[in-house]
């Protein structure tokens, strides 16, 4: 696992981080290309089945990226999403998961260069959590099944 | 094809504007006013709009390419039915008065029936030679049509250069050309004008001294522009003209022309050739190589707007760009490697220096060509001893003529956000020429059907955007469009060059419309800034407009990632995967609307807010005019005289009597905002007012904000310390005052800069210069015995401002440069003031003994305001606390939730006349919804299956706005026209008995399919 490049989903709010993910590429602000935004209007609207279907398919982490606290569109939409966060990684943590393979960040739509070191400070995160189990787990069946 | 639709039936019953000049100035002022529900001819010598931004290759701060930029705004041109645009067409004659114009208009023959005219290009393949327009060095010019998103989207023939007319005439298929097409001449009726006509770069050829012309790589910066545009001569690849090879030396020399005494250079300062050779020197380094040396040879580096100092010292610091001090006096070509060698004075060094550089850009400014004074002759307006359009004291779109108003360049010199804010600015004015807006009936707009898709299986089209080389430089793109040709449902796709270009929109709808698509993905730029623009496309090819997906394979993709092609095509394979996934899951929606709240709320009530609510009020629109003091005025009632000599004192108790006094704007002093809710167009905004704190909610359906700043005071040089050690506003209200006190004094000093430009609070605070210059004047023409010291680190006299810099020196006032890093200091002992400084030219440290010493502090943001309102309004705000508008660029005074709008000091340190145009500006674009009298509030509304509905009550008490209810039938209820969309019920429904339409669960997981595509 020396070269494993990670899968990441940001679920974005169309107001402030992904603009902010914009505001990022405008500036020429370089990010890994790890990182795949799922626009959404809200963090609010983010379910922990969204996170958890993601993990499921094979994303390696999943952040969800709103307004800074106090600054949402919809008034409390990113506190519901921290909470929706912090429950995933109890449930995770149940299951056995490194628990920081989820994250909740806040940021305003100027913060473009917050968004490029946060986007690199979790890729280099989930680099060394390894990669998501279930892949290990495919991976090893697949394995099995040819020998 | 999209054409533009004569709509001169629809114009004879309601009075026009008439719009001279369809560059960027002219196009937004069109666009305004048509948004407005306003008639507007917008005519253009041109045959194409568009302008000089059009030849740009990137424009600052946002280093973004100019036509993706711009062109959204010019093909919502085609969209607007009360505009009229005739390409090819000049002026003649105008006569009568306000409200009554009679404009004779003569258009040039095209020789092309534009409206049978499908640009397919086969008769410039056979007549290359009937070619008109040349832009920039491009030798191949290749078309008339001047860049890819030209609109009209139409060729363009010169007919003498024609041999033989009928071979023309056979080659094309359309036959759409007019061999006999002849000059037309109309007259139409106009309530008003705005001239917008721009100016012309100066052309150094004239000049001996530095080569233009006659050294192949000596170039303009427009040149340069064009060498490294992707539409220019060498395809986007920046070399030399004389070897075709990249440089490694590229020099620029500013103020060619400019700021200058000598034969053919004119005086003033042209304002933006400082950031245009910033941003030149940025890209050539960020696009090309790192290792190519880039220098500025400068006088004073004037960053003066908003960030812009920031820009200036990311060239610095971050892209190592070498900045020198110093007007090099010519340019020597070495004739054999075609080098150039200049030789300068080294400022810290008695000596000179010679270097050689591979290129050397020249800085030109603007010049009024003769074209516009022979034009300002024909409508009857005075130009200002430069050949700009004279504008009235405290009103610069105002000319001398009642009736014609001037925006952009042709005013005076000027950058494209301050263009823009212009334009708005002189198109609020016209309309205010016409009858008030209340008063216009609604027409209505209809497309045609919709087709319906329903049942149907998806049949996908993918069409992805090259962007010039925004994208197809770093991915390729023929891979992207085979990786999408081999996912499921795609029946078509294709590579489209420019995706926003008409050509290219036209062959979309086409494709849509042959292959019988429903749906659409576009691989190109954000969906924030083209996604209402592709909407509209699949719309006019008949299907429902939330069946398109914009896959952002540029701003998220190709911008972030230009170093790393690999991970960037991987990157863009697997975002198209999610695009294309997810369309599939899209339906047909319905916008929801609701009727506009027509009331305007103002927020802040010195000049900038003042003037937005009287230009309202005269639009018959009720404004809430609500002002923290006790008083109306703000800041500007402690300014006593601009720098032009006008009085602001009498302005200003006009102004107010004529608030005070008009019916429809209630003025509320002694107010402070409290709560906030609603949409835009329906907004409620608690304030608690007078002396009692009453509480009071106002409802408006727009919010202009002009809370102003704040005179900065730091703590620095003594300032609080001594009697004389003060604010050039408390150094202006003395010589006002008690000019005895100034009569008596030997030496004054003042500082600039104090507390800004320095790293706590990097920006310049714009208008410190000015007021320093405003200041030793007014102290000179007390005593001209007093000697003045003005101590500072870049004089920054823009545009005309450079008239009274040079007066000052003329005058005897001592100028003395200082760095950030080698500040003046003041001492003060047995209450006598002494400034220490070094002095460049003497070579060591002076000190002055002054009586007085005035700091050039600026402003500062108003943090604590800004901050509230940022927090109850949701509005983002810079990294030093000024609001921060919706787009630097093309939205100056938007914010980027819809219905607020700014203006003045709020948004960055201004002049009096700048926050009066911008204040014109928000009340101008405020109007563009307020002439609405429904709002669409898009279609993204949560929807309840009550077959799902346990009626747990859950939904209630996560709404935010307390929406849901449960209704008779006994299951959760969300009106459509009041949900809000942030889906936070859908989440947190625990039956997934609720949906959020365009959101919804099966497109998230269909997306998120697309990008596992591979792995499950």
């Amino acid at each position: 696992m020396k070269n494993f490049e990670p899968e990441i989903v940001a679920f974005c709010c169309h107001y402030c981080a992904y603009t902010a993910a914009d505001m990022a590429g405008s500036k020429r602000i370089s990010y890994p290309s790890n990182v795949k935004i799922i626009r959404i209007p809200c963090t609010g609207k983010v379910d922990a089945i969204h996170i958890m279907k993601a993990l499921e398919k094979g994303a390696d982490g999943v952040y969800v990226a709103g307004c800074l606290e106090g600054d949402c569109h919809f008034k409390n939409g990113n506190t519901r999403a921290r909470y929706r966060v912090e429950h995933v990684q109890k449930y995770l943590e149940e299951l056995g998961w490194e628990p920081e393979r989820v994250a909740m960040i806040n940021m305003s739509a100027g913060m473009g260069e917050f968004f490029a070191r946060t986007a690199l400070e979790f890729t280099q995160k989930i680099k060394q959590l390894g990669p998501n189990p279930i892949k290990i787990i495919n991976t090893d069946k697949n394995q099995k099944a040819v020998s | 094809m999209q054409k533009l639709k004569n709509i001169q039936e629809n114009k004879s019953n309601g009075r026009s504007v008439l719009v001279i000049g369809g560059g960027v100035g002219g196009i937004r002022a069109a666009l305004d006013l048509a948004e407005s529900r306003r008639n507007v001819i917008l005519i253009d010598k041109s045959y194409s709009i568009g302008g000089l931004m059009t030849q740009l290759d990137r424009t600052f701060p946002t280093n973004n390419c100019d036509l993706c930029t711009v062109s959204p705004h010019l093909s919502e041109n085609t969209r607007q039915i009360h505009l009229d645009l005739k390409p090819m067409t000049q002026l003649e004659q105008l006569t009568g008065e306000t409200g009554n114009f009679e404009a004779t208009l003569v258009t040039e023959p095209r020789y092309i029936d534009i409206d049978k005219c499908t640009a397919c290009g086969e008769c410039h393949k056979h007549f290359p030679e009937a070619v008109r327009f040349t832009p920039g060095l491009d030798p191949r010019a290749p078309t008339c049509m001047r860049y890819p998103q030209a609109t009209p989207y139409a060729f363009s023939i010169d007919m003498e250069k024609v041999g033989d007319i009928e071979a023309l005439q056979k080659v094309c298929k359309a036959d759409a050309i007019i061999p006999d097409d002849m000059q037309k001449k109309i007259t139409v009726e106009a309530a008003s004008v705005v001239l917008s006509v721009g100016a012309e770069l100066f052309d150094p050829a004239v000049l001996d001294n530095f080569g233009s012309g006659q050294f192949d790589n000596v170039v303009t910066g427009l040149e340069y522009e064009r060498i490294m545009s992707a539409s220019g001569p060498f395809q986007g690849d920046l070399v030399r003209v004389s070897d075709k090879k990249q440089p490694k030396k590229v020099a620029w020399i500013q103020c060619v022309g400019s700021r200058g005494i000598n034969k053919a250079d004119v005086p003033y300062c042209s304002g933006v050739c400082c950031m245009y050779a910033l941003k030149e020197a940025i890209v050539t380094k960020e696009r090309f190589a790192e290792s190519i040396e880039t220098t500025i040879f400068y006088m004073d580096m004037r960053t003066y707007g908003k960030d812009y100092e920031l820009y200036l010292n990311r060239a610095k610091n971050d892209y190592g760009v070498k900045m020198i001090r110093s007007r090099p006096h010519s340019i020597i070509e070495n004739s054999e490697t075609k080098n150039l060698s200049i030789t300068y004075a080294v400022e810290e060094e008695a000596l000179q220096k010679t270097e050689d550089f591979d290129m050397v850009v020249l800085s030109t400014g603007f010049r009024i060509p003769e074209t516009t004074i022979d034009l300002a002759n024909r409508l009857g307006i005075e130009l200002n001893p430069h050949n700009f359009a004279k504008t009235d004291h405290f009103n610069p779109v105002v000319t001398s003529k009642p009736g014609v108003y001037v925006c952009g360049v042709v005013e005076s010199p000027k950058d494209i956000p301050e263009t823009m804010v212009q334009a708005s600015a002189a198109a609020s004015m016209a309309a205010s020429d016409l009858p008030a807006i209340m008063d216009v009936p609604e027409s209505e707009n209809d497309f045609m059907p919709e087709r319906d898709v329903s049942g149907e299986e998806p049949k996908i089209g993918v069409f992805i955007c090259d962007c010039g080389l925004e994208i197809g430089g770093v991915v390729d793109v023929d891979k992207m469009v085979e990786f999408s040709g081999t996912m499921p449902h795609v029946v078509v796709s294709q590579a489209v060059g420019y995706g926003c270009s008409s050509d290219s929109m036209a062959m979309i709808e086409a494709s849509i419309k042959t292959n019988n698509l429903n749906r659409v993905v576009i691989g190109g730029c954000s969906p924030r800034t083209h996604e209402t623009k592709f909407q509209d496309l699949v719309r006019r090819a008949g299907l429902n407009k939330y069946l398109v997906e914009i896959v952002n394979l540029r701003d998220q993709n190709t911008w972030a990632h230009m170093g790393q092609p690999r991970e960037a095509l991987d990157k863009a394979f697997k975002l198209l995967g999610i695009g294309i996934s997810g369309v599939c899951k899209s339906r047909p929606l319905m916008d929801q609307t609701l009727p506009m709240n027509q009331n305007a709320l103002v927020v802040g009530g010195g000049v900038t807010g003042m003037t937005a609510a009287l230009q309202l009020a005269g639009q018959g629109i009720k404004v809430y005019l609500v002002e923290r003091s006790p008083a109306l005025g703000g800041l500007a009632k402690s300014i006593r005289k601009t720098i032009e000599g006008d009085d602001v004192r009498p302005f200003m108790n006009q102004l107010i009597d004529d608030v005070s006094a008009n019916e429809n704007i209630q003025v509320l002093t002694r107010s402070i905002i409290v709560d906030h809710s609603g949409i835009p167009g329906r907004f409620k905004t608690g304030i608690q007012t007078g002396p009692r704190m009453n509480y009071m909610q106002l409802d408006h359906g727009v919010t202009i904000l002009a809370t102003g700043a704040l005179p900065n005071r730091p703590d620095v040089y003594g300032l609080g310390t001594h009697n004389s050690i003060v604010t050039q506003l408390e150094l202006e209200a003395l010589i006002e005052n008690d000019p005895k006190k100034i009569k008596a004094m030997n030496q004054v000093v003042m500082i600039q800069c104090a507390g800004s430009r320095e790293p706590d609070n990097p920006n310049c605070s714009r208008i410190c210069c000015q007021t320093a210059i405003k200041n030793a004047l007014r102290i000179h023409a007390i005593d001209p015995d007093i000697q003045i010291f003005i101590l500072y680190r870049d004089i920054r006299t823009y545009g005309f401002q450079e008239d009274y810099y040079r007066e000052a020196r003329n005058l005897g006032v001592n100028f003395i440069k200082f760095s950030l890093d080698n500040k003046p200091e003041v001492w003060v002992e047995n209450d006598r003031i002494s400034v220490f400084v070094d002095d460049v030219i003497l070579g060591r440290k002076i000190q002055i003994e002054t009586d007085y010493l005035a700091l050039s502090t600026g402003m500062i943001a108003d943090d604590e305001t800004t901050e509230d309102l940022s927090m109850m309004f949701h509005l983002p705000r810079t990294s030093d606390h000024y609001f921060l508008e919706d787009h630097v660029k093309l939205r100056p005074v938007d914010m980027s939730v819809r219905g607020f709008f700014i203006a003045g000091t709020t948004h960055s340190p201004k002049t009096i006349r700048e926050s009066i145009t911008q204040a014109y500006a928000a009340a101008g674009r405020a109007q563009t919804l307020l002439a609405k009298k429904e709002i669409n509030l898009g279609a993204a509304v949560a929807k309840v299956d009550s077959s799902k509905c346990a009626a747990c009550l859950i939904c209630i008490r996560a709404c935010p706005f307390s929406i849901p209810f449960i209704n008779e039938d006994g299951y959760s209820y969300i009106d459509p026209a009041k949900c809000q969309g942030c889906g936070i019920c859908a989440a947190d429904c625990p039956a997934k008995a609720i949906q959020l339409l365009a959101f919804e669960d099966d497109q998230i997981m269909a997306k998120l399919d697309g990008l596992f595509g591979g792995l499950n």
